[in-house]
């Protein structure tokens, strides 16, 4: 049985951070995860923002966490080669109670220490964003919100860990943990893995998974959210706008890195998992007219998420990040939703920090935080409607790819108009030249 | 850089009758597949000029092009209102051109599932209909049964009638009251095992990881293993996206509008070459 100091469970954006900073101790560390990829699941669908920190309680770990990885985010995407828009957001309102709202994260944003946050006039917000529907009446301006990609992030994390030592063990799903002396033994279903300490970053089922071996009083709801991506080429507003209605939280329009603009609900109950809702789609639709009337929506694609919904006992909906440690050697994130993608790298330092101190491993001089991006072209273009070349993906093939699907998510083939209709077989046939483990 | 009279971007039936046209002048034609012929390579059915399937009539339409310098494997990168192209070939990597007249013979693109408001799970085993018309046709690739293809025109009739030939279940689903597509399209049917669905659509597809069935906005849910979209093509043009109509160019075939008959996107690409070359 191979045995590892450390295992991450679930390769989400959380674990990939968790591994990665495993690496900056000297100890051995595996991730492990069931599927084909990481940031297969909640990351996958997921709205892309990297929040200021005015919509979090001050003096709560979320508030914290989230302000201070917001002002290191550029140094963490330049260390990791990721691309990141520090675009800006508008949170606009059309009505009072959306103004009080506005307000109060206004009031919450400066206790949290956000400099910079404007509360402005609807007029002011439209002479930002040219495309605002007349009635916005007032926005909350935050220039120090941003976007990434975030299963690029996540990959990119992840890359950057096996780089310096971390192993990566995919298609490989847990069944049981069982506690053994000094440590633990994961039954999966390859092999079974014995670790000193565990970190949980199983997203959806990380509460299954403690309970696999310790109790757990947090129970994950999921909740859905429908996803609209257009087209780049549409004339589109160059800031993150958050749709403040009376009636509560509305829709969020995404100018993303990759150029498409991104729109999504505000959560829904979920059907099942990661399946559209029509009368969601529908209404995104309509909200994005009435927020950005002169829009063009040319979809190109819709797609739902889930997001983990921490509840505590008595069935209350927990409103911060839930870390546990039902035992010194174990460490669990439960239900980390936003802002979970902008502190991914702040929770993933912050578990591997008690993993560390608790296997008393020492700093690990070697480590190095640098990663490259996927950086080389030839004149052979596969995919036509984003101008990718083979050479690219014959990269992302050596750097682990082996689906179509983890290609895409590398080099981002498919993305476009034909979602993959033209280069997929392409792609297919490249993975199978590649792919059989003579590179 | 070089310079050439004419650059025709694509090689597919229009391009090529473009290049055949335009005599005398100094003609590149950029393709950016290895071979010239565009979508008429992944037709195997019969009907093109008499009685030829689409790969043989590219055949006989490519002869002919001895003073036409063909530069394949070349995708068109860009064009730019200076009159300059930028290339990307296979081999020789990107090279930037001028040219003097432009033809634009891009061809259609399939409306894919994404832009369609279809609710539900997204599994594999979702295609356009053109997609798998090229898998079925080089690949020699056979689609999972059931299969469910949406939209009767001329690409849904023919990829059905190639399904039901190699013995697959497939049921062809259509929104309006009738069949679409061309009467001898429509006759390719005849006398094979295609269940219809008339007006009705997809409304939700199922399946977390494979696809498992499609229900229909009638209130039916069929079962498949596959699901063939076949609503429609829109003209590529983003390459001339941001051109604004400039005299030196002209789209021919499908870029310019859907031909539903090859001959009238050969006559389409003749006139563009003797456009090109009467200036």
């Amino acid at each position: 049985m191979k045995s590892y100091d450390a295992a991450v469970i679930g390769g989400g954006v959380l674990g990939c951070f968790a591994l990665r900073s495993l690496c900056r101790y000297r100890l051995s560390a595996v991730l492990i995860e069931a599927q084909a990829d990481v940031c297969m699941g909640v990351t996958r669908a997921n709205s892309a923002i990297v929040y200021a920190g005015y919509d979090n309680k001050p003096g709560s770990l979320k508030a914290r966490m989230c302000v201070r990885a917001n002002r290191h985010f550029h140094e963490l995407c330049s260390e990791l080669d990721v691309p990141f828009s520090r675009c800006g957001s508008l949170m606009t309102s059309c009505g009072e109670k959306g103004n009080a709202v506005l307000e109060k994260k206004y009031r919450d944003g400066i206790a949290n220490g956000l400099e910079g946050l404007e509360l402005i006039s609807g007029d002011k917000a439209r002479k930002m964003e040219p495309m605002l529907s007349r009635d916005v009446q007032s926005a909350l301006y935050a220039p120090m919100t941003g976007t990434v990609n975030p299963w690029r992030l996540g990959i990119a994390a992840c890359e950057n860990a096996v780089q310096n030592g971390a192993e990566l063990r995919l298609n490989t799903k847990l069944l049981a943990i069982k506690e053994t002396d000094g440590g633990y033994i994961l039954h999966t279903d390859r092999e079974d893995i014995f670790c000193k300490a565990v970190i949980n970053c199983a997203g959806l089922s990380a509460h299954v998974v403690q309970r696999m071996v310790y109790p757990c009083a947090v129970s994950i709801e999921k909740d859905a959210a429908d996803f609209l991506v257009m087209d780049r080429d549409i004339e589109k507003p160059s800031r993150i706008i958050f749709q403040e209605k009376e009636d509560g939280k509305g829709i969020t329009a995404v100018p993303c890195t990759e150029g498409n603009l991104l729109v999504d609900s505000a959560p829904r109950a979920m059907t099942r998992p990661y399946a559209t809702s029509a009368e969601g789609i529908e209404s995104i639709k309509k909200q994005l007219t009435a927020l950005l009337p002169e829009l063009e929506q040319d979809i190109i694609r819709t797609f739902a998420a889930l997001r983990p919904n921490p509840h505590s006992e008595d069935g209350r909906s927990i409103n911060d990040f839930c870390i546990e440690t039902p035992a010194p050697g174990f460490v669990s994130l439960i239900g980390i939703k936003t802002p979970g993608l902008t502190c991914a790298e702040e929770l993933g330092r912050y578990v591997a920090g008690i993993c560390a101190e608790y296997l008393q491993a020492p700093p690990n001089p070697a480590f190095d935080g640098h990663r490259q991006a996927i950086d080389c072209a030839d004149g052979d273009i596969v995919c036509l409607c984003e101008g990718i070349s083979r050479a690219e993906i014959v990269e992302s093939i050596r750097r682990g790819a082996r689906t179509v699907e983890a290609v895409k998510r590398r080099v981002g083939t498919g993305m476009g108009r034909c979602q993959g209709s033209r280069c997929e077989i392409k792609i297919a046939q490249i993975l199978e030249t590649y792919s059989n483990g003579t590179l | 850089m070089e310079h050439y009279d004419i650059l025709i971007v694509g090689g597919g039936a229009a391009g090529i009758s473009a290049a055949k046209s335009a005599k005398g002048k100094k003609v590149l034609l950029a393709e950016r597949e290895e071979k010239l012929g565009g979508i008429l390579l992944q037709c195997a059915h019969r009907g093109f000029g008499g009685d030829l399937s689409g790969m043989e009539y590219a055949a006989t339409l490519t002869a002919g092009l001895d003073n036409v310098k063909v530069s394949l494997n070349t995708t068109v990168l860009s064009i730019n209102c200076d009159k300059t192209a930028l290339l990307s070939q296979k081999d020789s990597g990107r090279r930037k051109i001028s040219f003097s007249r432009l033809i634009l013979a891009t061809g259609a693109m399939e409306i894919a599932a994404g832009a369609l408001p279809i609710a539900g799970d997204r599994p594999k085993g979702v295609y356009t209909a053109g997609m798998m018309q090229k898998l079925v046709n080089c690949q020699g690739f056979a689609p999972d049964g059931p299969v469910v293809i949406l939209g009767s025109g001329d690409i849904g009739l023919i990829m059905a009638a190639a399904i039901a030939k190699m013995d697959i279940p497939v049921t062809l689903v259509e929104k309006e009251a009738a069949l679409g597509g061309m009467a001898r399209n429509r006759r390719r049917l005849d006398g094979l095992s295609v269940d219809m669905v008339l007006n009705s659509t997809v409304a939700e597809i199922f399946g977390e990881r494979e696809l498992e069935a499609v229900l229909l906005s009638s209130g039916e849910k069929l079962p498949c293993k596959t699901l063939l979209v076949a609503v429609g093509l829109e003209c590529d043009r983003k390459l001339i996206r941001k051109l604004e109509n400039p005299e030196w160019l002209r789209l021919c075939g499908n870029c310019e509008r859907v031909h539903p008959m090859i001959e009238s996107v050969i006559n389409d690409g003749t006139q563009a070459g003797e456009w090109a070359c009467g200036i």
